[in-house]
């Protein structure tokens, strides 16, 4: 018997402006035991779809039509009552979100909230036996008893990110729903977590419906695929049959856009339009002269140095897991976080020592797109006065119709329709196009430099290639030089001119992208490669706790940074020789 | 303590003492920027009766010499500095020769007493009213007439005060119309006394709390707005937690820590009471002798309670302080960081 029958389930919301149909005629059965995957870009209903199981829509989304059957005695979930439902959620069908960072209560301890769940379910239940269950639940997800005792804001992202797991096994439920578990944790950690989450479910037997855009991580992960589409099934069957044979063209569309390391390239070369000269001070573009950073007793970032010449624009990715200090390097060439040594310099001026009128100059001149495009609007204006805005602070603005044509022309420049997105509040757009924007607002201020902090790792799947089209033009067309940090090894192959592989605030490797990413030397470099799935099911994915664990002892005993060639313009060295050969 | 470093506790002392400094020196800076000599008033005190004053002018210089206003400013400083310490604030020149922190033991007693159990009265009908607004399970005609008790807020406590006085004191007689006991009773720990107290403090609780609770529904609403939308409510829901846990343990827990704060803050404030309220009622509490100073330009007693308002806000700020780790957990772990 399946654990889950759907029939032709419409999903509607109504709103203001009429009635949003997210999900419409729908048929699904899934059989005991088996993993789905549920694959589409956002809006494409699949998080509705798997909700409505639990009848936990989002406002006033219901189900208008259809019927949800769920396990061997066909409960018809829409039939039941409010008090059978919420008997029925964890207990026969549970839920691991997607946002695991804010997905525990910060008041209560872990363990307190594993064992609120069980009293919910089971009554009254001794404090020994729920302190056995939840220790138990928390080791079958590879976490200490003793994380029972800690608070959420204690643990890690992936440590969070168990616990959920944990959570949504501990009554055995026979259908788990995962929205995106990991869609928050950098590839080694993914690896990881998803593993745990086969192994406990299959160790339990339940059926697993997961969601997700990324089509590598599916291809390694469930045994059938759902293709979903504004709302529609467009494409089911075995993961086999679906990456090896798409019938839809927009399954096809899916899995070609997925970047690949040493995979055809999702950029257009054939732009190509001679760089414009920029630099004219002589002074390198960007430098590093033995730049340190501490945080207390921890090192950010050990001792580097580096020169960007601004002669031909370039693209330096800088890579590595959560917390290998990418960000912090970006923080400190932004001015945003001042090294504990060593100088930034921005066209021979110390970024850090700077007056007034050269710091707006400096601001103008280096610009950043960052990774939450939601944040980055105030939700009060209107999409235009965040490009207008620092136009004008800028003093470039020298009419109304002059700063509107250029806005449009930056409009453009990214694939947006100015018409249309200009004048809209940022609520109404779409997370790939604020992104798409938030670039806009940078290429308006004509910078040298772009520092791109993880600029697509909230976007669906299917928007990635765009805005990193959209960036890389920038380049070529607009002469900015740019540095592109992200975890993505796959997208710094294709985008970069040299990549920089960042482990614990050490340069593990680097060099060209073809060296670096294509042929690694480096066993941390390695076993980032190693950890992206791939929509290709001969290569095998799965993590074993205990090869991990060498591979990690590998890689802290390798601390020598590994050179793989150079290219003109750009040059790196770690410790403190250059700054001493600058004094 | 409680596993709160101890350095987070020091910095917490240091910052309240900064504080009741700074203040107490502000307010003995301000009354000086009047152009009012307080040894005049007291002289046209005395010369209200129409009658002349005989020997005006050695009157001031005495009164002035007794006050210390001779004294070159810095030594006015040091000694006032030292009588905020000693809690020794002179003596009242509109009741000459009493000493204000005689007035204020007085009065305080009465002030906190009936202010401190109106906001602990509004803090919770306010709070549990802002969380039901907000609560997906409230029954359908609360969510009407809760919003609809919000229209009490608009009305001035004076207003509400003279409204309630008139309705339960006047026409009802059920409640006494003015003071705070009556002048029947002896005071002391007696069924009579206590039974006067309670029912003399009853309608200007009550005019209070009418008035003031909509401050805590609507940010309560506000707070309880955003905590719903967190993906740990989300979660909790998804977790089959029963309604009633998931709104008090979930929601409510996390949206009342900003709330706390704003209590202690108010705590402080209403030492000096609701003036008007206190006036109208004739009760003998700290917002009347705040009142009754302020006419009579009796420098001393605004500054006496002045500093006293000051140091009760800084100390539910500091106690609150000591309390939110706690209740928040997260501080700790700042606190430690720190």
């Amino acid at each position: 018997m399946p654990v889950l029958q759907l029939t032709d389930i419409c999903i509607d919301f109504p709103t203001t402006k009429g009635v949003v149909h997210a999900v419409s005629k729908l048929n699904l059965t899934i059989e005991p035991g088996r993993r789905v995957g549920f694959i589409g870009e956002s809006g494409s209903g699949k998080t509705t779809t798997a909700l409505s199981v639990m009848r936990m829509l989002a406002g006033s989304g219901h189900v208008s039509s259809g019927t949800i059957r769920l396990g061997a005695d066909e409960t018809d979930v829409l039939a039941l009552s409010d008090e059978e439902m919420r008997k029925t959620r964890l207990k026969r069908v549970s839920y691991i979100p997607q946002g695991a960072m804010n997905s525990l209560n910060p008041i209560m301890r872990i363990e307190h909230q594993l064992w609120d769940a069980i009293i919910a379910h089971e009554g009254k239940v001794a404090r020994d036996e729920l302190k056995r269950r939840s220790d138990e639940a928390l080791e079958s997800v590879g976490l200490s008893g003793h994380t029972g005792r800690l608070y959420p804001h204690e643990l890690s992202g992936g440590m969070k990110q168990r616990v959920c797991i944990a959570l949504g096994v501990i009554l055995r439920p026979e259908l788990i729903i995962a929205d995106e578990p990991t869609s928050a944790l950098d590839v080694v950690t993914q690896r990881q977590v998803m593993q745990t989450l086969k192994d406990v479910q299959s160790g339990i037997g339940s059926a697993l419906i997961l969601i997700g855009h990324d089509m590598g991580l599916m291809a390694q992960s469930v045994d059938e695929l759902a293709v979903l589409k504004n709302g529609e099934l467009v494409e089911i069957g075995s993961v086999r049959q679906i990456i090896e044979d798409p019938q839809h063209p927009y399954t096809q569309q899916l899995i070609s856009s997925v970047p690949l390391v040493g995979g055809e390239s999702f950029l257009d070369d054939t732009v190509g339009a001679p760089p414009i000269k920029r630099s004219d001070s002589g002074h390198p573009l960007m430098e590093f002269q033995g730049v340190r950073k501490d945080y207390g007793d921890v090192t950010a970032v050990h001792p580097m140095s580096f020169k960007l010449d601004g002669e031909k624009p370039k693209i330096i990715s800088i890579v590595g897991q959560s917390g290998s200090g990418k960000s912090t390097m970006g923080g400190i060439m932004l001015g945003f976080t001042p090294p504990s040594q060593g100088k930034v310099m921005f066209e021979g001026q110390d970024v850090y020592r700077m007056g007034p009128s050269a710091t707006l100059e400096f601001r103008k001149n280096v610009q950043a797109v960052f990774q939450d495009p939601y944040a980055c609007f105030n939700p009060f204006y209107r999409v235009n006065h965040a490009l207008k805005f620092p136009y004008k602070r800028f003093g470039l603005a020298e009419s109304d119709a002059q700063v509107e044509a250029k806005m449009a022309e930056a409009c453009e420049a990214v694939g947006l329709d100015p018409a249309i997105v200009l004048h809209r509040f940022p609520h109404e757009l779409s997370g790939g196009q604020r992104q798409r924007l938030i670039v806009a607002r940078a290429l308006m201020l004509s910078p040298k430099l772009l520092i791109a902090d993880e600029p697509v790792s909230m976007v669906d799947a299917s928007l990635r290639a765009t805005i990193l089209k959209n960036i890389y033009d920038l380049k070529d067309r607009y002469g900015i030089s740019i540095l592109y940090i992200t975890h993505d090894l796959a997208t710094a192959y294709h985008v970069s001119d040299y990549v920089i592989v960042l482990f614990h605030g050490r340069v593990a490797e680097a060099g060209p992208p073809k060296q670096v990413i294509g042929d690694p030397q480096h066993p941390y470099t390695r076993m980032l490669i190693d950890a992206i799935p791939w929509p290709d099911l001969k290569r095998p994915w799965g993590a074993d706790p205990a090869e991990d664990a060498r591979r990690m002892e590998e890689v802290r005993g390798h601390t020598e940074t590994i050179f793989r060639g150079e290219v003109p313009g750009f040059e790196l060295s770690t410790g403190g020789e250059m700054r001493m050969a600058a004094e | 303590m409680f596993g709160i470093p101890r350095s987070y506790l020091f910095n917490r002392f240091v910052t309240f003492l900064l504080t009741v400094w700074i203040a107490a020196t502000l307010i003995w800076i301000i009354p000086r920027l009047s152009p009012v000599d307080p040894a005049e008033v007291m002289l046209g005190r005395m010369a209200s009766g129409g009658a002349f004053v005989e020997g005006s002018e050695q009157i001031l210089q005495s009164l002035r010499e007794r006050f210390g206003l001779n004294d070159p400013l810095v030594i006015q400083y040091f000694k006032y500095m030292w009588a905020v310490v000693t809690f020794d604030f002179g003596v009242s020149v509109a009741s000459f020769p009493t000493p204000v922190w005689t007035l204020i033991a007085q009065a305080l007693p009465w002030t906190l007493g009936l202010m401190i159990l109106s906001l602990i009265i509004t803090f919770i009908i306010g709070n549990a009213l802002g969380a039901f607004m907000v609560w997906e399970r409230t029954p359908r005609p609360w969510k009407v007439v809760i919003p609809s008790l919000m229209i009490f807020t608009s009305i001035p406590p004076i207003l509400s005060g003279l409204l309630l006085m008139y309705i339960f004191s006047v026409k009802l007689r059920w409640f006494p119309l003015t003071g705070s006991y009556g002048l029947t009773v002896t005071p002391g720990w007696n069924w009579d006394f206590i039974a006067s107290v309670l029912t003399h403090g009853f309608l200007p609780a009550l005019s209070i709390v009418v008035v003031t609770f909509g401050f805590w529904t609507l940010g309560m609403r506000g707070l309880m707005i955003s905590v719903q939308g967190e993906d740990y409510v989300n979660l909790a829901k998804a977790k089959g937690l029963k309604p009633r846990y998931i709104l008090y343990k979930y929601m409510v827990r996390n949206a009342i820590l900003p709330q706390v704060t704003a209590f202690a803050l108010k705590i402080g404030l209403l030492v000096s009471g609701q003036i008007l309220v206190e006036r109208i009622f004739s009760y003998n509490g700290m917002g009347k002798l705040l009142y009754d100073a302020i006419l009579d330009q009796d420098f001393a007693v605004i500054q006496g309670v002045s500093f006293i308002i000051i140091l009760m806000t800084a100390l539910s700020v500091l106690i609150v302080d000591m309390l939110y780790p706690l209740i928040d957990p997260r501080i700790r772990h700042q606190a430690e960081a720190a």
